[in-house]
């Protein structure tokens, strides 16, 4: 779950790291009003993505009535694909030294990034100074203590005394990554001023989704996304709310811009199809990931949403042998979908390949449905996958003519 | 002979009192798995299916010399129970649990290769060997149907597809020696070169059959083995979601994600990286007897 940067900021400050001050708002005499307060300052809009500078969405302003006017500009706007609903609006640090510093994931364990360049976007340092950026693979066992910050510091080419404060500051913002069950938090710029005061004036975080139940708070604080970065639609969240609530295993839907809808079990059954369906000439309306449980709940919340997507023009079930959910189960909740959405099947083409224990009375379920071809036993994921695209196709066809 | 499990494999089961614990542990006692204890704290001293359950790992594996355990243990408790496992002296953990927050996965690995133990998953449905032992779901009640014994090795990111590639394989004639569903979370105990050196160093299995998905680093790793000529057996490889570069990748939130991954993780570009080493590509199920038809013969 990305935080936006109002978030962020304010989880620093709660943490007693060093922001810049700052606050959000959803209005341009609100804007000037907190820029009476703070002076100089920075509007930027709070949308959930990164190169916001480059997007045209930060205004440096001087005056109160300068923060109204950028408020003004930037609200409305979309900026990467975001409307902007509420700007920030944060006190300019006066910055005279930057350093980038961040946390991710790697293949198995956190990562640390420092640079002694900061302020522009880590790839571009990469390619101009590659030796100004360190990273290490942290042990997960342990805490990263100050000294091995500072070691890190000192090979990225950082001297003189900040060093003792950027350690300091390094070591405990990852305690604060784990805590928080971050996934990726990056600051930059890490600036510092004349003084040597430090403030972490970029910052952007990412939680991890799976481990929500340990930050209730969060949870209505974020921005979940679906394929494309994109806001997730209506019927995603529907989906994503009935996996919150609903038991059985977990499930995923996400629409994309073609016309088959699919329910597939099983993360790689589904990968291998949607190659199919592509090689042999489809287009899907949806991806999903579902993992069986023997309950009907969920298979049927992803079915309706399926179904209720203006794009959809044809339905494939198809499953790898199911080992936990017995097909009459997964059949008995298409039935429902059907019947719940009132889908004429004669007209609606629908291919089922669902092979397992409760098989028997799945065929005799389907048939009060006319039209629904379900493959007969040991049918291959090929013939499925051919039979649904040329059957959607032929009910394309028959439609563009009348 | 197989890898990780045979007959001879002590198991226990922790979380065996649960629903999913008890429903696979059914299957897998029918099927041979030498089940010897179960763990769930509070229900010590009772049995599950005539299997004693024990309080702690440490009291089961004291009791019942267990060296293999097989998890059932939702997310928020999986990164314990595996600790637990490790520091009573497993040496084959097999963690179902899927969704595991990452940086308890990076814990319960780091932990687990500290002690020089095994660990499949997360999110996996378990591993077997056929005709002698499987630990977790993998094949339901049907594993005799869709797991047949023979020589090749089996490692799939996949649980579901799995089953799927050891039906092919009986199709084409070729059996299994060991399966292995290695888990699809992002973090995974062991990743595909370590399947691989284990089926190399396997004197019954001739070939080794791979499944693979876009994201992590198991393919390089399993093409430079093969590039230095660590892994000399026949190399098959499935790797789905081409389709996913079809599909714009959308705007970037953070940099230091794409800038940390040391190369192209999607399908098309493992596809030519593992071919690119030596590995056998193929794009659909029934290709694969044909393609290990030509590299062994």
């Amino acid at each position: 779950m990305r935080l936006t940067e109002e978030k962020v900021k304010s989880w620093l400050r709660e943490n007693k790291f060093p922001v810049p001050e700052g606050s959000a708002a959803g209005s341009p005499s609100k804007a000037s009003q907190i820029a009476k307060e703070l002076g100089s300052v920075a509007v930027k809009a709070i949308v959930p993505t990164g190169r916001r500078g480059k997007a045209g969405a930060v205004h440096l302003v001087d005056t109160p009535d300068q923060a109204a006017e950028a408020t003004s500009a930037l609200m409305g706007q979309d900026i990467n694909g975001y409307p902007v609903k509420e700007v920030y609006v944060e006190a300019k640090f006066p910055i005279k030294t930057e350093y980038y510093l961040s946390f991710a994931f790697g293949p198995r364990a956190p990562k640390v990034v420092v640079s002694r360049h900061g302020g522009v976007e880590i790839e571009q340092i990469f390619e101009r100074d590659p030796d100004a950026i360190i990273s290490d693979d942290m042990d997960p066992l342990i805490d990263m203590r100050p000294w091995d910050a500072v070691d890190l510091w000192e090979r990225a080419g950082v001297e003189g005394p900040i060093l003792a404060r950027l350690g300091q500051l390094t070591a405990r913002l990852y305690s604060a990554f784990r805590d928080a069950d971050a996934v990726m938090i990056e600051c930059n710029p890490v600036a510092v001023d004349r003084d040597g005061h430090l403030s972490l004036v970029g910052a952007m975080m990412e939680i991890d989704d799976n481990a929500m139940f340990r930050h209730r708070d969060w949870s209505s604080q974020g921005y979940s996304f679906g394929a494309e970065g994109r806001i997730l639609n209506e019927r995603e969240l529907a989906v994503m709310h009935a996996n919150e609530t609903l038991p059985g295993g977990a499930i995923r839907y996400t629409e994309l811009d073609g016309n088959i809808g699919i329910l597939m079990g099983g993360g790689g059954a589904s990968l291998l199809q949607h190659d199919m369906i592509i090689d042999f000439g489809g287009r899907l309306a949806n991806h999903t990931d579902f993992s069986p449980a023997p309950s009907i709940d969920k298979p049927l919340a992803v079915l309706k949403a399926i179904l209720e997507n203006p794009n959809t023009k044809s339905l494939l079930l198809s499953f790898n042998y199911l080992q936990l959910l017995p097909c009459n189960i997964l059949v008995g909740a298409l039935c429902e979908a059907l019947r719940q959405k009132d889908i004429d099947t004669t007209i609606f083409p629908i291919v089922v390949r669902v092979f397992g224990p409760g098989e028997d009375t799945a065929r005799a379920m389907i048939e009060k449905f006319p039209g629904v071809r379900y493959m007969p036993p040991k049918a291959s994921l090929d013939e499925a996958v051919k039979l649904i695209v040329s059957l959607t196709n032929e009910a394309g066809a028959d439609q563009s003519i009348s | 002979m197989s890898i990780l499990i045979d007959q001879s494999t002590r198991v226990l089961v922790q979380g065996i009192t649960g629903s999913q614990g008890r429903f696979d542990t059914e299957y897998c006692v029918a099927y041979g798995t030498n089940i010897v204890a179960g763990v769930t704290p509070g229900r010590g001293g009772q049995e599950v299916k005539g299997i004693p359950v024990f309080n702690t790992v440490r009291n089961a594996v004291d009791e019942t010399a267990a060296s293999a355990s097989v998890i059932y243990v939702p997310a928020v408790g999986i990164k314990d129970a595996v600790l637990e496992a490790v520091d009573a002296g497993i040496r084959v953990i097999v963690a179902l649990t899927e969704n595991v927050p990452r940086h308890d996965a990076a814990i319960a690995v780091a932990a687990t290769h500290a002690a020089g133990a095994w660990l499949i998953g997360f999110n996996t449905n378990g591993l077997i060997s056929p005709g002698k032992s499987k630990l977790g779901g993998i094949g339901g009640d049907r594993a005799n149907e869709l797991y047949v014994p023979g020589r090749i090795g089996v490692c799939s990111r996949s649980g579901g597809m799995s089953a799927e590639l050891s039906s092919a394989l009986a199709l084409g004639g070729y059996g299994v020696s060991t399966c292995i569903s290695m888990g699809g979370d992002p973090i995974t105990g062991n990743c595909m070169v370590d399947y691989a050196r284990e089926f190399e160093a396997d004197p019954d299995t001739d070939g080794i059959l791979f499944y693979g998905e876009p994201g992590s680093e198991n393919e390089q790793g399993l093409a430079e083995a093969l590039k230095n000529g660590e892994i000399t057996k026949p190399v098959v490889a499935l790797i789905a979601g081409v389709f996913q570069e079809d599909y714009p990748a959308g705007l970037s939130f953070g940099h230091v994600a794409a800038m940390i991954r040391s190369s192209d993780d999607s399908a098309s570009a493992k596809q030519r990286l593992l071919k690119d080493s030596g590995a056998y590509i193929a794009h659909r199920l029934e290709e694969i007897p044909k393609l290990l038809n030509s590299a062994i013969g």
